[in-house]
Order: C-alpha cells, then sequence, then structure tokens
C-alpha cells in the first residue's frame, strides 16, 4: 500500500527566443537566443528570471505576483498573448515538437524596453471611461449602518467581468485596437459594462456616452479577446451587451447602433439584410452617394440595380429564433 | 521639486484606502508612488475573506466574538485597544466598500456573504467567490480615479525624510527613466507591504514584497516591532511557493512525506490533515529534517485517491493551479509541496492612528504593526487591518496636513542617493544579487524558519552580516538607465537584507514560543518574561537594537491557545 513517491521530472534544452529592444541604444527590434535546461513545472517567468539570473541581467520584463492575479507580465509566447507566470513551457515545446519558443512584448502599445510595454495610453482610455460606480442612493444607503442589497443574479450579471486584471493581453490581440488607435480597447469597455450593468450604479447615461464617443461600435466582435483572456472575461460579449443596452438608453444615433437595427429590423422582416438601403440608413443622406456609385458599377457590367429585396423562405423560422432570444434576454444575461 | 501635501508609497488596499480617505474632500493633493501599477499590488491575491461580523450568516455574531478570537489568535500578544477598534469598525469599513461598488458575493437575500474561516468562532468572512482581495483592490483603485487621487507608477522608493520631529518627505527614483527625485511631503503613509521575500522562494508573496517600506523607516531611525514573527503555510507549491489552500486537504487530500506514509499520523492522530496551519508546517518540517521528504526536500498532499470526477467537481481550480504553476496535474500524481512564508506580523511601530514616532509619517497594513495580529494573524483579519488603518492613517494624515506647513528639506539625501545608484552602475565584478539572494532565502527558511534554535539563529545572524560585506561589491552590470530592472533589484536586496537582519536578532532574543515563533529551545508560551513587543532601532553600531515594550491588555487575560 505505501509505496516511495517518485515523481517524474523531464527536462529539455531549449532555445528561448525574446525580443530585444532599448530605445536609447537600438535602432530596431531584433532577437536574442537563449539555451535554457526547461524542466517539468518550469513557467515562462522563471525561463525568464533565470535568464536574466545567469545569462544576461540586462533582459527586461515586468512580474510581480507571480500567480495569475497581478496582470504584470503579460508577453506574447510563439505570438499568442499570454501571462508569463502561468504558462508552462514543456507543453509548449512538446506540443509544437521544436526546441525553440518566441517570446515577444504585447502589440499595440510602444515598447519600452525588451518584453516591457507602455501601458499608460490605455489607462488614459480607462479613466476616461468613468470607471468606477457612482451611487444609485434608491439602491445605496446613506449610512454605513446598513448594507445595500443586491440579488444573486443582479450580481451575476457582471461579476464575470470583475475578474479582469488588466493584463492587456485582449489589447494586444484586438484587431479594432490595431486599427484604429483612439478605440477604447476591450478590457476598457469591459470595464464600463461592468458598471453600467450594475443596479447599484447612478451613472449610466454619461458613462454610456464615453464608452460611444471611444469606439464602443468600432470592435469588430472579431473575438480574438474571448480566446486570449487569461481570466475568460469574454470583452466582446460585454461590449456586445454595452451596445445594446446604448440603444435601449436611446443612444440610436451612432453609425454603428443604426447598423445593428437595419441588420436585426430587415432579419425579422426579409430574413435578410437590405443591403443596397444600408449605406443610407447607416450614413443618412451622405450614403446615397454610395448607393449610386454602386448603380453605376452594376449598370457598367450590365446588371440592373434594385431596390427591391424578396423576402425569403422559412420566415416562421425566423420569428422563432427572434422569440427565442426575446425569451432568453427575459431571463438576464447571465455567463452561460 | 515635486510636493504633494500628502504622499503615500504602495499602491496596495492600506495605500489606496488611505489616499482615497485623505482625498475625499478634494481640498489637498494627494499623490500614491507605487513600484508598480495600484491594481498589480499584492492585495489582489488575497483570495479568501475580509472578517466583519454583520451576522449576515449568524445572526448570534458580535464584533466582541471577533475581538476574542483575534486576540486569541494572536497567542495574546496583540494590543487589545487596537484589535477593539478593529473588529468594532470593521462591520462599517466593509460595507462603506461595497458601497464604493465592492462586489460581495450575495447571499439569498441580496445580503454580503459570508463564510467560516479558521480561527473564527463564527462565521464571519466576507467573500466574493476566490478573488476577495483582488476586487477590493480594483474598487479601491476606480475610487481613486473618481477622486483625483495622483498616481506615480512605477517609482522605487529610496530614503525616508525628517528633521528629528517632523516629516520631511522622500526621495525615489523614477523606473521608467531612471532619474532620483526628492519629493517633499507634509505627511507620508507608508503602505508597502509586507517582507516575505526575505525567504526568497520560500514564500507565498509577491516578487516585491520586500519591505521597502519598513527598511526605509528603519534606516531612518524609527523603531519597528515584533519582526520575528513571521506566518507560514504549510502547502505552497514545490517550485514558487504559491499557496494551495487549505480547501484541498478540507476535501479529502492526505499530506505524505517521500516514503509514502501519511505523517500526520504521528502529530495530530485525531484531526489529521486538518490540524491548525503552524502545527501542520512544523509537522511538514520535521519530516523533511528527519530525512523523509521526497527527491528535492519536498513533501506531497496527494489527491489522487479522491478520483477524477471528485477533483474536478469539487477542487477545479485548485488542480488548474497545480497544472499552471507545477506542471502536476493532481489528478495523476501527488503535490509536492512546502511550507512557505506567508504573512509579516511585525511591521513600523505606530499609534492607533497609524502615526510613528515623527510626526506626519504614518505607517498602515503589512508594512506597519499596530499590533492587532500578535504572533499570528487570523485568516481574513490582514484585509480588515488595511483598511481600518489604512483608513485610519489618512484621517489623521489629512488633519495634520490641514494645520501644518511643509518642513523644509534639503536635496543633500537626493544627492546621496543618486551618488549611491552612481556607485553601484560603476565596474563590472563584484558578487551577484541573484547568488546573494537565494543564500538569504535559503538560509532564512532553513535557520529562521519554521523551526529556530538559538544555535541556529546565531549562525544565521553571522551569516547575514556576511551577506551585507558580499552585498557592498554587487555592481550592476546594466548600464542602461531607463528600466533598469537589475538596479531595482540590488534597491530591494539592500531592503531584505537589513530587514532579515531584525527578523534574526529578533528571534534570537526572543527565548519563548508564542504563536508562529516556534523555538526548539524554548518550546513553552512565557508570558512572565515574554508578554511584551520587540521593538528594533537601527543602533550607532549599524546594527539592530532592541528594546521591549509592554503588551495593552484590557479585557480577556492571556490563557492557553488551544482549538
Amino acid at each position: 500500500m505505501i509505496e516511495k513517491i517518485t515523481p517524474v521530472r523531464k527536462s529539455i534544452l531549449a532555445n528561448i527566443r525574446i525580443q530585444r529592444f532599448t530605445p536609447s541604444e537600438h535602432k530596431s527590434a531584433y532577437f536574442d537566443n537563449f539555451k535554457v535546461t526547461v524542466e517539468t513545472g518550469m513557467t515562462v517567468l522563471e525561463a525568464l528570471r533565470l535568464i536574466k539570473n545567469t545569462q544576461d541581467s540586462s533582459l527586461t520584463f515586468r512580474a510581480f505576483c507571480r500567480s495569475k492575479i497581478c496582470g504584470s507580465c503579460a508577453v506574447r509566447v510563439n505570438g499568442k498573448p499570454v501571462l508569463a507566470c502561468s504558462t508552462q513551457l514543456m507543453p509548449i515545446l512538446e506540443d509544437f515538437k521544436k526546441d525553440s519558443v518566441s517570446i515577444q512584448p504585447l502589440k499595440n502599445m510602444p515598447v519600452l524596453r525588451d518584453l516591457v510595454v507602455d501601458i499608460e495610453p490605455v489607462i488614459e482610455k480607462l479613466s476616461k471611461m468613468h470607471p468606477y460606480l457612482m451611487e444609485n442612493r434608491e439602491r445605496i444607503p446613506e449610512t454605513l449602518e446598513q448594507e445595500s442589497i443586491m440579488s444573486k443574479q443582479e450580481h451575476s450579471r457582471f461579476d464575470y467581468i470583475t475578474d479582469c486584471i488588466l493584463c492587456g493581453s485582449c489589447y494586444s490581440a484586438c484587431s479594432a485596437a490595431s486599427a484604429d488607435p483612439n478605440y477604447a480597447g476591450p478590457l476598457t469597455l469591459g470595464k464600463a459594462y461592468r458598471f453600467s450593468a450594475d443596479v447599484r450604479d447612478s451613472f449610466q447615461g454619461e458613462r454610456m456616452q464615453a464608452a460611444v464617443d471611444q469606439g464602443l461600435w468600432s470592435c469588430a466582435q472579431c473575438r480574438k479577446c474571448i480566446n486570449v483572456c487569461p481570466k475568460d472575461t469574454r470583452p466582446a460579449v460585454s461590449i456586445q451587451r454595452m451596445r445594446k443596452m446604448s440603444i435601449d438608453d436611446g443612444i440610436h444615433d451612432t453609425a454603428g447602433s443604426r447598423r445593428a437595427k437595419a441588420y436585426t429590423g430587415d432579419v425579422a422582416k426579409y430574413g435578410q439584410v437590405n443591403k443596397p438601403m444600408l449605406p443610407v440608413i447607416v450614413n443618412g443622406p451622405k450614403g446615397w452617394a454610395a448607393v449610386e456609385a454602386a448603380d453605376n458599377y452594376l449598370e457598367k457590367h450590365g446588371i440592373e440595380p434594385t431596390r427591391q429585396v424578396c423576402t425569403l423562405g422559412g420566415q416562421s423560422s425566423t420569428q422563432k429564433i427572434y422569440d427565442k432570444v426575446k425569451e432568453l434576454e427575459a431571463k438576464g444575461e447571465n455567463k452561460t | 521639486m515635486l510636493t504633494y501635501d500628502i504622499l503615500i508609497v504602495g499602491s496596495g488596499g492600506a495605500g489606496l484606502y488611505a489616499a482615497l480617505e485623505s482625498r475625499m474632500e478634494e481640498d489637498l493633493q494627494v499623490g500614491v508612488l507605487t513600484k508598480v501599477y495600484p491594481t498589480r499590488s499584492h492585495t489582489g491575491a488575497a483570495q479568501g475573506g475580509v472578517n466583519a461580523a454583520l451576522a449576515n450568516l449568524d445572526p448570534t455574531d458580535t464584533w466582541q466574538d471577533h475581538w476574542f478570537d483575534t486576540v486569541k489568535g494572536s497567542d495574546y500578544l496583540a494590543d487589545q485597544d487596537a484589535a477593539e477598534i478593529m473588529t468594532r469598525e470593521a462591520p462599517m469599513v466593509v460595507r462603506e466598500m461595497e458601497h464604493w461598488g465592492c462586489p460581495f458575493s450575495r447571499t439569498d437575500e441580496g445580503k454580503i456573504a459570508q463564510r467560516p474561516f479558521g480561527g473564527a468562532s463564527k462565521p464571519r468572512a466576507c467573500f466574493s467567490a476566490d478573488k476577495v482581495g483582488h476586487v477590493m483592490l480594483h474598487t479601491l483603485y476606480e475610487q481613486g480615479i473618481r477622486h483625483g487621487v495622483n498616481f506615480l507608477n512605477e517609482w522605487q522608493v529610496l530614503s525616508l525624510m525628517h528633521d528629528g520631529q517632523r516629516c520631511q518627505g522622500v526621495t525615489a527614483i523614477n523606473t521608467q527613466t531612471g532619474r532620483v527625485h526628492t519629493i517633499q511631503a507634509k505627511a507620508v503613509i507608508l503602505a508597502t507591504g509586507g517582507h516575505g521575500r526575505i525567504y526568497w522562494t520560500r514564500t507565498s508573496n509577491a516578487l516585491g514584497n520586500t519591505g521597502d517600506g519598513t527598511a526605509i523607516a528603519f534606516r531612518a531611525g524609527l523603531p519597528i516591532k515584533d519582526m520575528e514573527f513571521i506566518q507560514f503555510h504549510p502547502t505552497g507549491l514545490r517550485r514558487t511557493g504559491i499557496l494551495v489552500s487549505e480547501g484541498a486537504r478540507g476535501e479529502g487530500g492526505f499530506l505524505l512525506n517521500g516514503l509514502g506514509e501519511r505523517f500526520m499520523s504521528r502529530y495530530a492522530p485525531e484531526k489529521m490533515e486538518l490540524g491548525p496551519r503552524d502545527l501542520v508546517s512544523r509537522s511538514c518540517e520535521t519530516e523533511v529534517r528527519e530525512g523523509r521528504a521526497g527527491p528535492e526536500g519536498e513533501v506531497f498532499l496527494d489527491l489522487t485517491h479522491l478520483g477524477r470526477e471528485r477533483i474536478l467537481e469539487r477542487l477545479p481550480q485548485i488542480r488548474e493551479l497545480c497544472i499552471e504553476f507545477e506542471g502536476v496535474d493532481p489528478i495523476e500524481e501527488p503535490i509536492p509541496i512546502k511550507p512557505t512564508a506567508h504573512y509579516s506580523m511585525g511591521g513600523i511601530h505606530t499609534d492607533l492612528n497609524g502615526q510613528t514616532s515623527i510626526e506626519g509619517i504614518y505607517a498602515a497594513g503589512e508594512a506597519g504593526c499596530v499590533s492587532v495580529h500578535g504572533a499570528n494573524r487570523l485568516g481574513g483579519n490582514s484585509l480588515l487591518d488595511i483598511l481600518i488603518f489604512g483608513r485610519r492613517a489618512g484621517k489623521h494624515a489629512l488633519e495634520y496636513a490641514r494645520n501644518n506647513s511643509f518642513t523644509p528639506v534639503d536635496t543633500g539625501q537626493e544627492e546621496a542617493d543618486t551618488q549611491m545608484i552612481a556607485s553601484m552602475m560603476e565596474g563590472e565584478s563584484g558578487a551577484s544579487i541573484a547568488d546573494i539572494r537565494r543564500a538569504m532565502g535559503n538560509l532564512m527558511a532553513e535557520k529562521v524558519g519554521v523551526y529556530r534554535n538559538g544555535k541556529d539563529l546565531e549562525s544565521a545572524v553571522s551569516e547575514l552580516a556576511d551577506l551585507q560585506e558580499q552585498f557592498k561589491t554587487v555592481r550592476i552590470q546594466d548600464k542602461t538607465k531607463a528600466f533598469n530592472t537589475e538596479l531595482v533589484s540590488a534597491l530591494e536586496l539592500k531592503n531584505m537584507l537589513d530587514l532579515a537582519e531584525v527578523v534574526a536578532v529578533g528571534a534570537l532574543e526572543r527565548k519563548e514560543s508564542r504563536g508562529a515563533h516556534t523555538r526548539e529551545d524554548h518550546p513553552e508560551r512565557d508570558d512572565g518574561n515574554w508578554l511584551a513587543h520587540t521593538m528594533a532601532t537601527l543602533g550607532d553600531d549599524g546594527r539592530p537594537k532592541l528594546d521591549f515594550s509592554p503588551v495593552t491588555i484590557t479585557e480577556f487575560e492571556p490563557k492557553a491557545r488551544t482549538y
């Protein structure tokens, strides 16, 4: 019954390729290669620390809690944003069947040095988003003698977002942030939704406007943020919910909200989107220029332009989907 | 020169609460200087709960029960007036956090949820799933943004300045640029957290928990208190010291030595794995000392007998943690563990308002010592401590700064610190930071760890002095000014070496066993001689000088601490 414990611990000599850059010394980034004996249990962060301690003390990276809660150590490993502290090296080396792995700084933020990026611009965007609770006095008592009451269900609307550690992984992966430097980014919009969905908050309108102003409708819903989030906070879902909330709040006057309403309205009506009219609905009278350009193009190729949208078959199935969505919405928004 | 009415050093729960409290009326300039970004602070790592007798789960709970539990848990070394304030004000600060938006888990009635915790007679730990420290930290940061608190992110504090009576400010280096600055302040609140990293890899603490504020206060001549008391947690992961929570043992996990024996039968045949934290830590350590450890001096927490289904259903987070940080799947094999330094009970000596012996200088949280935790802290009381005493320090500093003017400060300290850094950056050869740090951690774990005795402690004190000498030869290889993390590591190591010596000297002097301090050569608590706080100040010879001051006892006469 009692037997001696002999843990299986492997080791591989691996090549760790690390992107280096010191702005005051280098014109552009380059890669350094370090040979490291990777053992069972070794994380990316441990490897970085080992290299710093034994091979090159100038290697620069951030790390603090080394237990997946502070968000300091986000880097890209083989291109994917991860937390260095909670990423095991051995399985990566085994999965890729290579003895080499690359470590680079996050994207979409300026590099300060080696693996350290400047997160200040993201923090500024966050600060402009009113990322705090403003007391709703109908829910939060004036006195500290009493608690405010919030049901489990009300709490669950935003609880999943409070896992966010502001590590920036989503911002690095975000296609909208790489296309538009002024876009607030997934984590900041997630935080905005977290408060707007909190029944104890009274600041909905101004925060919503801040979100709209900072690109609420710029998100392409590519969902890369969901794939890379180390805490499973699903920012793209929060952005969707925030968009819906903005329309419910009466912020209709944005290109994005008009497009969203045209899509849902058309599909309900026709079973498909009225594409010829979309530019006009989204951009107003200016949209006619786009419609006319399309008309000209079609005519040039001998195709008759049309304003007609046929109603697709199976309209009743579409209606069922809409009914189901309404039913789910009425039940409340949960993580699952 | 930068000036703030109030400068807070450290951006964890205590620092941010102090900042909010002193900035709330928005009439003073309040700055928070932090070596990280505020939401990175180690408060975020606290998982379990914050104690307050809200009586949401057990209507019979009272703050007096909490008070007694705290004093008993401290092995009667806590000052009872301080523990009274903390436990009496607890419900109010927890509600204030909640009113600021902190998302505590809820009861069926929609109130703040509470759970039982070790050493507590009633279920009073308010929680938010397993992330209460994290959500508290974020809530305080968010409200700080709202109220216009200034943040100096990624700055490392260097020296604390005073004229012998009143606060002048600090010097600090901006890590992003490498420049040293003088920051003048009417009041400085040191809230830099604990110093668990003096055990280097044998700690659950963040890499930066290097006791910076405590060390600069000590070097500035302020007394630091009860430093020999360090709490150990029995089940830290072998490689990183990251905690595997008590839930794993609660669910039926076995502790095995390298031979595969369920060794707790030797030490606690009734309670087995569920004995109190300090007893389990000592038992693990004994197995290692007597040669029954695994191949790398570890013992094992075995869950394999629980089976895949039960582990997946009941302990999914613990499983994930073992896979991510240790590369071990507890479904397949036992988890290698070591006792790990978890919490520093000692710190900068303060009064009930967080004020030190110098007017305008305050300390709060794990960096400070009022004392409420005495010789052993209860789970759920550290998050409470930072709220209560962060708030009190902030409030008091606010009044102080309103009623006092700036004390003149000359730039001599800035010059001295700039020179100190320049000389470390000059030259190539010298001792390695990593080697000294590792040697310090190993010797602290072996000789000033779970078990202590006079002989080992004496040798620890002399080995630490050797390491201090070696440190003088350390030269920074990285010559770039901006973002020089090697330099930051050297500054942190200097702080740790100073504090490690105080811990070792205090442990050598205290010839009794109390709470987390276990002397093999003095196994009993000795109230006749040692019901006293250890006060360490920097002596003229550059070594710590010890004095002792009485413990405040108001309500509960010391009794044997049994559970």
